[in-house]
């Protein structure tokens, strides 16, 4: 999904990212993944707020050719979600009451710009 | 392919909101607060007109290995690819697994979030149609 520059923020550390979006276009699929699941059309705004740590990782992989650097974070999400067709929203708690298993935050290269 | 739920208390299905994630454009859109464009074939690969080489679409490219099982991404963990696109580099952030709890518009308090519940953005440079691009992209 495109983001706009705005949609991404970053904190003047560099520790903290917020990506924030609006009206992403998604579908409702109760019964997936069933071949004949319906789906419905839905949107979804959220706020997704990442926060780097102080313990480093590194993930490399040169046959795949990708490596990545940074830290582990913390991420933290709220979110709206709007089925039109069967008038159902969906609105998180805020922000700071949800918690993430696994997040990590810093850079990438693959591909072409693997050796680089 | 990515997929999120809110599970319904007191019905017994689930609620699956499968995302439309699996095709990207480049992100030069205005506006203060975005509005994310839905697939889009503004950047298919265009059909040369005159005889002009054909050098592709300016879609980012997909990690090959996941691509040829029809997904674009696989679970977030430690020492997996994390990108979704491949030929790329730029800031990265990848998470999953995320709990929480929200409200429906009748008043239903319900519990969100799987271990598949995974967002990501990927902000820098692609390599697609024979040149580098700059975009920002989120996995949701």
């Amino acid at each position: 999904m495109p983001v706009p520059s705005s949609g991404l923020t970053f904190s003047s550390d560099g520790k903290t990212a917020t990506l924030q979006v609006s009206d992403v276009p998604i579908i409702d699929q109760p019964r997936w993944p069933a071949m004949d699941a319906e789906s419905t059309s839905a949107f979804l705004d959220f706020k997704l707020v990442f926060t780097a740590a102080d313990e480093p990782i590194k993930y490399e992989d040169p046959v795949r050719q990708y490596r990545f650097e940074g830290f582990k974070a913390t991420a933290q999400l709220e979110a709206t979600v709007r089925v039109p067709s069967i008038d159902f929203t969906f609105k998180t708690d805020p922000l700071e009451t949800s918690k993430s298993d696994f997040g990590v935050m810093g850079t990438e290269v693959n591909g072409r710009y693997y050796g680089s | 392919m990515a997929r999120d739920y809110v599970s319904r208390m007191g019905l017994d299905r689930r609620r699956w909101l499968k995302l439309s994630v699996t095709s990207f454009v480049a992100a030069s859109l205005p506006g203060a607060l975005l509005r994310a464009q839905s697939s889009s074939q503004a950047c298919s690969p265009p059909i040369p007109q005159n005889r002009e080489p054909s050098n592709g679409g300016v879609c980012p490219y997909p990690i090959p290995w996941l691509d040829k099982n029809g997904n674009h991404n696989q679970a977030a963990m430690p020492n997996v690819e994390l990108s979704s696109i491949y030929h790329f580099k730029g800031r990265l952030a990848r998470c999953s697994g995320f709990h929480g709890m929200g409200t429906d518009n009748k008043g239903n308090r319900l519990a969100w979030g799987t271990p598949t519940t995974d967002y990501s953005y990927m902000a820098g440079e692609y390599w697609s149609a024979r040149q580098p691009h700059q975009g920002i992209f989120a996995h949701t």
